[in-house]
């Protein structure tokens, strides 16, 4: 099956090619699934882009889009569901709802806006078999998932009894084959686990109550272990005292204790509020920009808050549950789950009259303008926690238009604008950077090597937007979008449902962990870890998992 | 199958009653099945087997083949106005195919165990809840109140999978009360070691409830709560906020009031995190009932007790409960693939996908048996807590179409 693009305006940064600036239409052929370099043979279809631009099928490397919080978020939310129902069009009857759409509204709405591989961040192991059955059920896009660890008994327990690091690297290296994972994330370093022993707040170097090891000990340790398994995502951290003014120091020291290692802040948006002003809550974007500028090992995704409706989840309960005051409308979850961590539903609505929304609002703009590397820095609103990806257009459009920018800003709250230094930010985002952070970025940190760019061998997903002046017009729907060469959107509308892939990452380790691992289960967990285990044929109705190998393990 | 070896099987997944024990022993030989070993009486009748012929697919109680009874079933569901999905014992698969029947033709989907589940959602849909899980409770649990009848009865090994005889936190002692119902003998054998109370009431609601002004620190008016003197209960409110992880259960099944229940239960909960840590433990989970229901909320954005009409779903826990929907329906299609469950009376149009023992009132328009997830085919079930969900194996070469099959083979023909 060959197909060919023809006179599209290429957008492609990982490999260098810019045909907006230049001008240059040129085509892209595609066989079998894959770009390859043109050739003159008779293609199977053709379509015309008339100097559309083309790029590369976005990638969200961060978006809550599955697993057991989000059903929770879903059954709490009912009224996000009505609100929202299926959409004219859909073939299956499955869609509906905006900040916890279904499965199917969730590959839909994406595919929507181009993007073909989202990254749910943040899988708890216990979970990790519904997890996968339920991105099964998303349509259209590729999918993968960050194993929460850090506040798991076991590791706590190996850190407490002194155990070398050796012993920890097996055992995330069982870990991530066990629960088919892409990716290590810690959420609240420690603090999960201590909240079940009561402790309400956790510094970086204050010890758990239990095991007295620090949330320093916890990062730096599977920091180490993420990087000599080789797993080509560093570790993506959800840090201490999210949402506390004041939690700009906590983020400082954080990039401090990597001492060069690679480390990725999510939702820094959240992590960078000091306590100036009279109502103790600032932003420290400006600071803490600084510091990820002059840290070459540091990346972040934003994590933007976007005004409405919407419902928090995260599996860090003990913030959630100090959140819960805040929840409307005034209802909440929280659980804790299995010696592996917790979850916390929290519903939200971002108002834009609010001191501390509008500021949160601000705060995570700054960051995008003032973190000088596209390369570094990725284009999230942890869906759904700061608003849902379906608002991603309008963000888009704050980062490249400032005008729209400082419009939008002096509608909000008049004691947060005087707070933020947003209005005096001049840059305003390409669209070639747009395409750094949403495609060739994540594809580069993520270590995806045939995505997130249009050069031979790259899988066929691509988006075509047509150019538009007003960029929120513009990334709000497609043209057409390919997922592994096949027309899956055409003008904005979902033509067909394709099956997507599940990532997955493997790296060796030593299998001599398993027993001490079987004996865990059996007496702590009350669990056989062989049922634990998720195989290979659970994984997208049999079809396995799409496996990076892990170069550098231990052997 | 005369002369097949016996072959003993062990770390058997059980996905009936929603614990999930996955550590059950079976000898098999040729089709029959015989648990060995330690085993609730549950798992240990629906796990026996003998090597018999399954009863064949059958159209109005005639023997017809497994092609003909889905093309009548297929006819059936085209042309009925009102289908009623019930039962919906099955696993993922199996739920994941009867949710794509419902997209086809129409349908409201109810499993028959959901009434304590919406009893349960009553309360928590309007505040929400704070949680736990098994091995939290197993092992953090240093106090457990035990809210209507002995769970026991229900879930055999509840007691033995909780109560570990060396849990990581919980060393300082262990404590069970009973709230309503005495334990039985099998809890108490299970909770040798544990420290047992029981106080008898009627009324649990209302102990509930002072109990939860009580942890808050205030005195409810009046001398007794369901029959259980103040000073008992404010003892034993003062051990609750002194509990270190305090864990509050019951079956919103069985209980009348369940939905009082569990609100009170969610309030007593809340107030203790105030100051410490506690979890309600709501049980249930029969017949994968959490795994349909999750896999309805992913794929619909509604739990059980929704309608899919017209290419859209609506969700109303009266309306769409068997009860109330079978009153408008004209067809049941009836899914029981762990158990032999008999649908419920019903005047209309029935096909049956069912075990193979079950006993119908009236022979169903159309009976498809099929196998039973753990038994007769692999498949996946979750357990109560709606977290950890579990693969089931396959013991025996299966006869029977599961219901995953079933149904597709019903849908496309």
């Amino acid at each position: 099956m060959r197909l060919r693009l023809k006179g599209g305006r290429v957008l492609d940064p990982a490999n260098g090619e810019n045909g907006v600036a230049s001008g240059a239409v040129r085509d892209i052929e595609i066989e079998d699934g894959r770009i390859v370099a043109p050739t003159d043979l008779r293609a199977d279809a053709e379509y015309d882009l008339g100097g559309d631009v083309v790029m590369a099928g976005g990638i969200d490397l961060h978006s809550h889009i599955a697993g057991g919080k989000m059903n929770l978020a879903r059954l709490l939310m009912q009224e996000d569901r009505r609100a929202y129902p299926e959409m004219p069009g859909n073939f299956c009857g499955c869609g509906g709802g905006r900040a916890v759409p279904t499965a199917h509204a969730t590959g839909c709405r994406y595919a929507e806006l181009g993007y073909t591989t989202v990254f749910e961040p943040a899988m708890v192991g216990a979970n990790a078999r519904g997890a996968h059955l339920e991105m099964a059920d998303i349509p259209n896009l590729d999918t993968g998932a960050y194993l929460v660890l850090g506040n798991d008994d076991y590791f706590l327990r190996l850190l407490a009894a002194g155990a070398g690091q050796e012993q920890v690297n097996a055992y995330v290296g069982w870990m991530l084959e066990a629960t088919q994972a892409f990716a290590i994330k810690i959420v609240n370093p420690g603090g999960i686990n201590a909240f079940k022993f009561n402790a309400r707040k956790m510094e970086l170097d204050e010890a758990n109550p239990h095991y007295g090891v620090s949330p320093r000990k916890v990062l730096t340790t599977l920091i180490r272990a993420v990087t000599e398994l080789g797993i080509p995502h560093p570790i993506h951290l959800h840090g201490c005292n999210l949402g506390v003014p004041g939690n700009d120091e906590t983020t400082l020291a954080t990039i401090a204790a990597t001492e060069g290692r690679r480390l990725h802040l999510t939702h820094l948006q959240f992590h960078s509020y000091g306590t100036e002003g009279d109502r103790r809550f600032s932003s420290s974007a400006a600071r803490i920009a600084e510091m990820v500028n002059a840290n070459p090992n540091i990346s972040v995704d934003v994590g933007q808050v976007m005004f409405g409706q919407t419902v928090t989840a995260s599996a860090d309960y003990m913030s959630q549950y100090r959140n819960r005051g805040l929840a409307s409308p005034k209802k909440s979850i929280g659980m804790d789950i299995e010696l592996d961590a917790a979850c916390g539903v929290v519903p939200f609505e971002y108002k834009d009259k609010s001191f501390v929304n509008a500021l949160q609002w601000a705060i995570g703009l700054e960051l995008f303008l003032l973190v000088e590397d596209p390369w570094r820095i990725f284009l999230t609103t942890d869906h759904p926690n700061g608003g849902p990806f379906t608002t991603y257009p309008h963000l888009i459009r704050l980062l490249m238009d400032r005008d729209f920018r400082n419009a939008q800003l002096s509608t909000l709250n008049k004691a947060a604008q005087k707070h933020t230094v947003l209005s005096e930010i001049t840059r305003e985002y390409s669209l070639e950077e747009v395409a750094i952070l949403t495609r060739a970025a994540p594809a580069r940190i993520l270590g995806l090597t045939d995505k997130g760019h249009l050069g031979p061998g790259a899988v066929a997903d691509i988006a075509v937007h047509t150019e538009d002046a007003d960029r929120e017009a513009m990334f709000s729907t497609t043209r057409m979008v390919f997922k592994n060469g096949r027309l899956i959107v055409k003008d904005g509308v979902v033509v067909e449902l394709a099956q997507g892939t599940t990532h997955v990452a493997r790296p060796d380790f030593d299998r001599a962990v398993e027993k001490d691992i079987d004996r865990w289960f059996d007496e702590a967990v009350g669990l056989k870890a062989k049922h634990f285990r998720v195989a290979d044929g659970e994984l997208r109705n049999g079809a396995g998992p799409t496996i990076l190998k892990c170069e550098g393990g231990a052997s | 199958m005369a002369g097949a070896a016996s072959e003993t099987i062990h770390d058997v997944v059980c996905g009936f009653c929603g614990l999930g024990c996955d550590d059950l022993s079976v000898e098999v030989e040729g089709r029959a099945i015989r648990p060995t070993g330690s085993i609730c009486p549950e798992a240990a009748r629906l796990l026996r087997r003998l090597d018999v012929a399954d009863r064949p697919a059958s159209i109005a109680g005639a023997p017809a083949s497994f092609e003909e009874a889905a093309a009548v079933a297929r006819h059936l569901l085209a042309e009925a106005r009102s289908p009623l999905i019930g039962g919906l014992g099955t696993d993922m698969a199996g739920a994941g195919a009867l949710v794509d029947l419902a997209v086809r033709f129409g349908g409201v989907l109810d499993h028959y165990a959901s009434e304590g589940l919406f009893r349960n959602y009553a309360a928590a849909q309007r505040t929400g809840w704070l949680s736990t899980t098994l091995a939290e409770a197993r092992n953090h649990c240093d106090l457990l109140l035990v809210v209507g009848d002995d769970p026991a009865a229900t879930w055999g090994r509840l007691f033995e999978r909780l109560y570990p005889e060396a849990p990581l936190f919980a060393t300082a002692g262990r404590k069970v009360i009973f709230l309503g119902g005495a334990p039985g003998e099998k809890a108490k054998a299970q909770l040798s070691g544990v420290d047992v109370v029981h106080l008898a009431t009627d009324d649990a609601v209302a102990a509930l409830e002072a109990l939860s002004s009580l942890v808050a620190g205030r005195t409810p008016p009046g001398g007794s709560f369901g029959g259980i003197d103040c000073e008992t209960l404010a003892s034993l409110a003062g051990e609750l906020r002194a509990s270190a992880y305090a864990v509050v259960t019951w079956n919103a099944g069985t209980l009348d009031d369940g939905d009082l229940v569990a609100e009170r239960a969610t309030g007593l909960v809340d107030a203790l995190n105030v100051t410490t840590r506690a979890g309600v433990f709501p049980l249930g989970g029969r017949d994968n009932i959490i795994g349909v229901n999750q896999l309805m909320l992913w794929r619909l954005g509604y739990p059980l007790r929704t309608a899919v009409r017209g290419q859209a779903s609506a969700h109303d826990g009266a309306l769409y409960s068997t009860a109330s929907a079978l009153a408008d329906a004209d067809l049941l299609v009836w899914v029981s693939a762990f158990r032999p469950e008999p649908p419920p009376a019903f005047a209309g149009r029935v096909i049956a996908l069912a075990h193979p023992d079950t006993v119908f009132d009236k022979e169903p328009d159309v009976l498809i048996p099929v196998g039973t997830p753990g038994v007769d085919h692999a498949g996946t079930v979750f357990r109560m807590d709606s977290i950890v969900s579990l693969p089931l194996g396959a013991l025996r070469v299966a006869t029977l179409p599961s219901v995953a099959e079933a149904v597709r083979r019903i849908a496309e023909g």
